[in-house]
């Protein structure tokens, strides 16, 4: 027996002290009630033979006082929190991991997977000993702590209920760091994780040292069969901005072929239906090309025959395309036979011709090209791509002449320079640009840069620093790929727009507008406020489907875009007997055993209860007194 | 028939003075009420004496007195000067004696009511004292309705107040507002405060003691004054019910016990058992008056203020020998 609450020193001054309060209170004369008789001697008769008797009524004095005495050294003994000593060992701080990564989903199990490990932690916290804390924390893309380090079993309940699936895979690696976090510092520290053991090689590999943290692993599940869409895009036709194409990629995980139906359907009608026959273990890529008929969202839906798939999470993948309408450019230029030929492939564009002499046309423009010419910028002419910029009136200054020259460096990711091959082009003549600051080089010869983009004024603007006439860019598919990669980057219509994210990753959301903050709908229909700094809302995604951000304020028409799992590591579902960790082996979960959680102070105090209620029912009934 | 046409007459006389509820209203508190009905009852009855006073006043009570009664008491020798009409004439005639009839005298008896007024008697729910008050009362209007000479006495620690001799059933308003002015104090000393009294009432006759007799000094005492002074003594003693009550009460426990005529203090822890030989001492203790008196040939009739008190005068009493 030891005492786990007050040390035994402050136990015996709190019951000292008490006592002594007891004691002077018993020492001080009781107040009697007055009671008259008509005819004392007769009562003196009664209690002369009855002269013996009083030291009975002392005795019983004393003896209330010795229960009362009873009564304080049980409360004392209670504040003391006495332990047995067989369980009294050193108390364990425990840090359970629960997975609750897409894979926890799969139903191999009843209940499913997320059910069991639910029901796994519940016995651990039936079985924590009197001393021990536990800290809760789902682990999926990130770590979210439910509780603090803590002994109170309901709390560690209730955090057990809140625990939800999400659509992403386990980064293992970041959750055992907070685990050794948490436990850092603490007596007898133990990681337990509760997963399925579906984890990607590379989260193995960089799982950090545990030293001499425990580590106990509760496997969950026990198949691991499915099948999975692994991945999926679509494009829009950069040329043929109403048609589509579309990358699928499916995975089967059983051990046997599979024959699974794969939908895909666009705008809320079906558009291709295609079986695909999968071998053991296959994972192929599907093209579906040249597709029409959906304008907005498409959503593929994976099914296969009973038994093959248990997790049923990863056989949905949603994409969304850029939503078209017709982009008014208007070009200043004395002739340009290559520039009107290049616009004539995009049959959304309104094109505008201006002569540089010439008054600029009435209205708003979304985009405006200015062959070898400048013009006072306005807002209504939209964004400004400079074409052989002059040197005076454009947003750059000229720096020095260049001779033969081409693209030596260009910005790749670079939406304006998409699916284009700028190193063949050669240029008879030009300028070097000077950029500002913040002023973003595209492309540049080894003399200096010749594509520059940025703002001024609020208002974009893209710079070639040569006539396009004058070298053989006209001649080459680069040239029109150019061109209306810089209206939709103008526009903010990307042919190669994101056609979704992945769900698990710190998403950064271009947000249209000047806007701080933005609203985000989850497919749940969850609604979340999102801050925007620098153009993007920053958020980490957990569910797929479709979504929808709405900048605050007004004017900005809501964005969509998509969030798929499309991570083939955790579509295989194949649960783990073991877990190894850097060459440390988990153990078992021991030490667990229910009922171990009974302290003692509470029938302490049970105790008391009783023993006051027995003076409570002696006294009224009159049987002490 | 003599007697029978005076005891009619005397009625008819009496009748007029009865006193109505509304003026026995109007002459004490309403303890001490009766209705017409029971004051009908009242009226036939009369206090027993066992032995034969001398009184003061013609009445109706035998006399130890040779006069102008109706009983034949005896004959002596004539002598010259007496009257003609009382001469036994068939004695004469048998015996040739000249011989006169002597007759008893009907007198009056004189009947003391002496009322405890010790604190003790106030004791009790009902009081005691509100019962012997009442009791007294329909006492003394039996007295006063056959012509006795009735005197009321307060017993206090020493002496006591007295209501001079009365007769008559007109004056039975004075005995109400006798009684109504009576107050319950002090301690009971009833051999002290009987000695003052057979010291001032030297006629002697009916002592009708009203006492609950809880005496430090001893009940025997006072009842022993009266008997060695020559009066028919008389014992209403006002019992508490169940031992003064104490089961009632909820006494047990630590409790402070006091005497309520001495004011003596005394520690005590009350359990079931001692209550229980509380009650049996207080049995013990009327017991202990009931023998004395049997002993001592005093009638002794126990009186609980529980009892109603007409039920007391029309049956225990009567049937006790008290009334007739």
């Amino acid at each position: 027996m030891h005492l786990a609450g007050y040390p035994l020193s402050a136990v015996l001054g709190i019951f000292g002290a008490a006592a002594a309060c007891t004691v002077v209170l018993y020492i001080l004369r009781l107040r009697r009630r007055p009671v008259a008789v008509a005819f004392s001697p007769i009562w003196q008769r009664v209690l002369g033979a009855r002269e013996s008797s009083r030291l009975f009524s002392q005795l019983k004095r004393w003896l209330s006082l010795l229960l009362q005495l009873l009564l304080l050294a049980l409360l004392a003994l209670a504040l003391g929190d006495p332990r047995l000593v067989a369980r009294s060992s050193e108390a364990r701080h425990l840090v359970v991991l629960l997975d609750g990564s897409a894979s926890m989903l799969a139903s191999d199990v009843p209940k499913g997977r997320l059910g069991a490990a639910k029901e796994a932690v519940a016995h651990l916290i039936a079985g924590l000993g009197p001393s021990d804390s536990m800290l809760i924390a789902q682990m999926d893309a990130g770590v979210t702590p439910l509780t603090t380090m803590t002994d109170d079993v309901a709390e560690l309940g209730a955090a057990l209920e809140r625990v939800r699936a999400t659509d992403t895979r386990t980064d293992l690696g970041r959750a055992l760091a907070f685990a050794l976090d948490a436990t850092s510092g603490r007596s007898r520290p133990e990681i337990v994780v509760v997963s399925d053991g579906a984890f990607a090689d590379e989260a193995r590999r960089h799982a950090p040292a545990l030293g001499n943290t425990t580590l106990t692993f509760l496997p969950i599940g026990k198949s691991g069969h499915n099948v999975a869409i692994t991945g999926f895009s679509v494009r829009r036709y950069p040329l043929d901005r109403s048609r589509y194409e579309v990358m699928l990629e499916v995975l089967n995980t059983n051990d046997t072929p599979a024959d699974v139906d794969l939908s895909l359907v666009g705008d809320g009608q079906v558009a291709e239906t295609t079986r695909l026959s999968l071998g053991a273990g296959e994972r192929r890529a599907q093209f579906y090309a040249n597709l029409a008929g959906a304008d907005r969202t498409l959503e593929a839906t994976l099914s296969a025959a009973a038994g093959l798939d248990d997790l049923a999470r990863d056989n949905h993948a949603y994409a969304l395309m850029p939503e078209r309408h017709r982009t008014r450019v208007l070009v200043v230029t004395a002739g340009n036979t290559y520039l009107e030929a290049a616009l004539l492939l995009d049959e959304f564009l309104e094109v505008t011709y201006a002569a540089p002499d010439a008054p600029l046309p009435a209205g708003r423009f979304d985009v405006t090209i200015l062959d070898g010419v400048t013009v006072p910028p306005e807002a209504r002419l939209g964004g400004l791509l400079y074409l052989n910029q002059p040197a005076a009136g454009g947003p750059l200054e000229l720096g020095r002449a260049l001779e033969d020259f081409g693209f030596d460096r260009w910005d790749e990711k670079s939406p304006i320079l998409r699916w284009t091959a700028p190193e063949n082009v050669q240029v008879r003549s030009g300028h070097a640009l000077v950029p500002q600051a913040r002023d973003q080089v595209l492309g540049a010869s080894e003399q200096g840069p010749i594509l520059v983009s940025g703002r001024r004024n609020n208002q974009a603007f893209v710079a070639l620093g040569f006539d396009p006439r004058q070298s053989d860019l006209v001649l080459r598919v680069t040239w029109p790929l150019f061109l209306l990669n810089t209206i939709n980057y103008f526009v903010e219509e990307d042919t190669g727009y994101v056609s979704s994210f992945r769900t698990g990753d710190v998403w950064q959301i271009p947000v249209p507008g000047d806007a701080r903050l933005a609203w985000l709908t989850e497919p749940d229909g969850t609604r979340s406020r999102l801050a925007v700094k620098e153009g993007k809302a920053t958020h980490l995604g957990l569910r797929a489907g479709f979504y929808e951000l709405t900048p605050d304020g007004e004017g900005h028409p809501p964005l969509r875009f998509a969030a798929n799992l499309a991570d083939a590591d955790e579509s295989r579902i194949a649960p783990q007997a073991t877990l190894e960790l850097g060459g440390t082996k988990a153990g078992e979960a021991l030490g667990f055993e229910a009922h171990a959680r009974y302290q003692i102070w509470g029938y302490l105090v049970l105790a008391v209860l009783l023993l006051s209620a027995v003076e409570w029912f002696t006294y009224h009934r009159r049987i002490t007194v | 028939m003599f007697e029978a046409l005076k005891r009619t007459l005397s009625r008819s006389r009496l009748r007029a003075a009865r006193p109505t509820p509304e003026r026995t209203r109007a002459g004490g508190k309403g303890a001490l009420l009766f209705d017409d009905e029971f004051q009908r009852k009242l009226e036939s009855l009369a206090l027993v004496s066992r032995r034969v006073f001398a009184g003061r006043m013609r009445a109706e009570r035998r006399s130890k007195k040779k006069g102008s009664g109706v009983e034949f008491a005896d004959h002596r020798a004539y002598a010259p000067g007496d009257d003609f009409r009382f001469v036994d004439w068939n004695v004469y005639r048998r015996f040739g004696k000249l011989l006169v009839r002597l007759f008893e005298e009907e007198e009056d008896l004189s009947i003391y009511f002496i009322i405890d007024c010790s604190g003790s008697m106030a004791f009790g729910s009902p009081s005691k004292f509100d019962q012997a008050r009442r009791l007294c009362a329909a006492l003394a209007y039996v007295g006063l309705a056959n012509l006795d000479r009735v005197t009321l006495v307060a017993a206090h620690e020493n002496a006591g107040s007295v209501m001079p001799s009365t007769r008559g059933k007109n004056r039975i308003f004075k005995v109400f507002q006798y009684l109504n002015q009576l107050e319950c104090s002090g301690v009971t000393d009833l051999g002290q405060s009987l000695k003052t009294f057979v010291a001032q009432h030297k006629r002697r006759g009916l002592a009708l003691l009203i006492s609950d007799l809880y005496d430090p000094h001893g009940f025997e005492a006072g009842i022993n004054v009266l008997r060695y002074n020559k009066f028919e003594p008389y014992v209403l003693h006002m019992v508490e019910p169940s031992g003064g009550s104490l089961a009632q009460r909820a006494i047990l426990g630590d409790i402070n016990v006091y005497d309520c005529e001495t004011g003596e203090e005394r520690e005590v822890t009350v359990t079931e058992r001692m209550l229980e030989q509380i009650v049996e001492a207080h049995r013990e203790y009327d017991s202990a008056i009931q023998r004395f008196c049997t002993r001592s040939h005093v009638p002794y009739f126990a009186a609980p203020p529980d009892v109603p008190f007409d039920e007391l005068v029309l049956r225990v009493l009567r049937r006790g020998g008290v009334l007739r």
